[in-house]
């Protein structure tokens, strides 16, 4: 399934760019491996945290968390990978497969210290993704369902899959800041495309960590509120 | 009450329940889509130097966007699963004692969500409307009739596919995929007239375009009479292949469902 997934995110560029030179300032070229990043991204996501955050809601609704929490170990770590998915592997081989092609076709110049910053920040793009899928799961806690926050983080999931520079005014902000989803991929793929600049990683670096610190209070907060009986 | 009335009801106060869940997914989600595509047009629009590519400026494009998440969300009624997880809890054998069939059953309440999504284009459509006055009421009552015939033929096509459940351990992969495929060679990610031409003509061969692309343009008013009454009779024998499909299916499958679940 997330092999159409990745085809039909590859196919949707080529399409729009058989009408334009240029998306959000990107080539063609240089796109291909913006969307190798994302895809990687979402693959090791669908590898490491997706079936955990899929039980995650249940647990805390059936009152199943319980045995979590008596644990000696960090009950968010372990909820969080406690599970691989050894069928997504497959799929995150081939994500990079995609992404290591769109570096070596890529003919615009780049040096091996902005792919080590590419594949760097992506890793921290791993974090982000993981910290706001947190972040739509953590209201279960206090609305019983997650499912509609859990579909609006899936819809909001586009905003990755877009090069950063086409948001503007406060929809940038909102990308960039509130729910960062623009510097998961985008902003490692411009530390790539066209080098480090210091603006670009404080950037990174606050909004990560601040992204993080909300998190875990949340997480915190939410495990005051849990009645452990079923709702 | 008649027994397709009680049972909308029924699933409409399912639909309602949650109802943090509802507002979130309706604002939230049609929202979100309109200003990531909106944002995305813009820029292509701006590099271009253009105020028309393909027949779309940028605010047909945008109501374009705003109708296509609601509409796919007409078009897929219920949640993946909606058949097969009875079939491998076990749970589809109390068909067996309701006084209707599975397919009435099914068709009902898969419809009801469809037919609800349909009243949440209504009042976007009128919102927009409202405040841009750009588009007409009158294109909207035939789009969310094509909408409804759309969502019958594609919950035909979702049966075919669940009731494969009856034979295959896993059907959610190929269930996703099916959406996959109609969502993008229906247009529902980038409109159809921005294909190449060879793909266009040869997807007028496929149930695909009047799936989504004909009720979405007809909605907007960008159909011509001619091509929303020729595309409503193809997707009308499609809807029907599609239902004859099913049926075949679920006659021959039947005998190897055992009530037990996997």
């Amino acid at each position: 399934m997330d092999l159409i997934y990745y085809a039909v995110n590859i196919a949707f560029f080529k399409v729009l760019f058989l009408h334009t030179e240029l998306i959000g300032g990107w080539s063609s070229e240089q796109m291909m491996v913006f969307v190798g990043s994302y895809l990687l991204v979402d693959a090791v996501n669908m590898t490491v945290f997706s079936t955990n955050m899929w039980w995650l809601p249940f647990y805390i609704n059936r009152g199943e968390l319980d045995y979590y929490l008596t644990r000696p170990i960090s009950p968010l770590f372990f909820l969080s990978l406690r599970e691989f998915a050894a069928n997504s592997f497959v799929n995150l081989l081939v994500a990079l497969g995609i992404f290591i092609h769109a570096i070596a076709v890529y003919s615009g110049p780049w040096e091996f210290g902005h792919l080590v910053g590419l594949v760097l920040l992506l890793v921290n793009g791993v974090l982000i993704f993981y910290c706001i899928q947190m972040l739509m799961i953590i209201p279960v806690f206090w609305t019983q369902s997650a499912r509609g926050f859990v579909d609006l983080f899936y819809t909001l999931g586009i905003a990755m899959e877009r090069p950063d520079r086409i948001y503007r005014g406060w929809l940038r902000v909102f990308f960039t800041v509130i729910m960062p989803f623009a510097l998961i991929a985008s902003y490692p793929a411009r530390i790539f495309l066209e080098g480090f600049t210091p603006e670009v990683l404080f950037h990174l670096t606050a909004v990560s960590a601040g992204l993080w610190i909300i998190m875990l209070g949340l997480w915190r907060l939410g495990l005051r509120n849990y009645a452990s009986a079923s709702s | 009450m008649t027994w397709w009335r009680f049972l909308a009801a029924a699933e409409l106060r399912k639909i309602l329940a949650f109802r943090a869940d509802f507002w979130v997914t309706f604002i939230g989600q049609a929202l979100v889509q309109l200003l990531i595509a909106r944002a995305l047009w813009q820029s292509i629009f701006a590099a271009n130097e253009t105020g028309v590519m393909n027949g779309f400026t940028l605010q047909t494009m945008t109501l374009y966007y705003l109708i296509v998440p609601i509409g796919q969300k007409i078009l897929t009624g219920e949640n993946v699963g909606f058949l097969s997880r009875e079939i491998y809890d076990g749970t589809f054998s109390r068909y067996l004692i309701y006084p209707l069939s599975f397919f009435q059953y099914k068709a009902t309440t898969y419809l009801t969500h469809s037919a609800f999504y349909g009243i949440q284009l209504v009042l976007i459509f009128s919102v927009y409307n409202l405040l841009t006055g750009t588009t007409g009421f009158t294109t909207l009552v035939p789009g969310i009739l094509l909408f409804l015939v759309a969502a019958f033929a594609y919950m035909s096509i979702a049966m075919i596919v669940e009731l494969l459940a009856l034979w295959a351990d896993n059907i959610w992969s190929l269930m996703v995929l099916v959406r996959f495929f109609c969502l993008f060679f229906g247009g529902g990610y980038v409109p159809l007239t921005f294909f190449p031409e060879t793909v266009q003509r040869a997807l007028v061969y496929t149930p695909f375009p009047y799936l989504v692309s004909l009720p979405v343009r007809t909605t907007m008013g960008l159909a011509q009479t001619h091509e929303i009454v020729r595309g409503s009779l193809v997707l009308l024998l499609w809807a029907l292949l599609f239902h004859l499909g099913a049926q075949l299916i679920w006659t021959r499958g039947q005998y190897k469902y055992t009530g037990v679940g996997i």
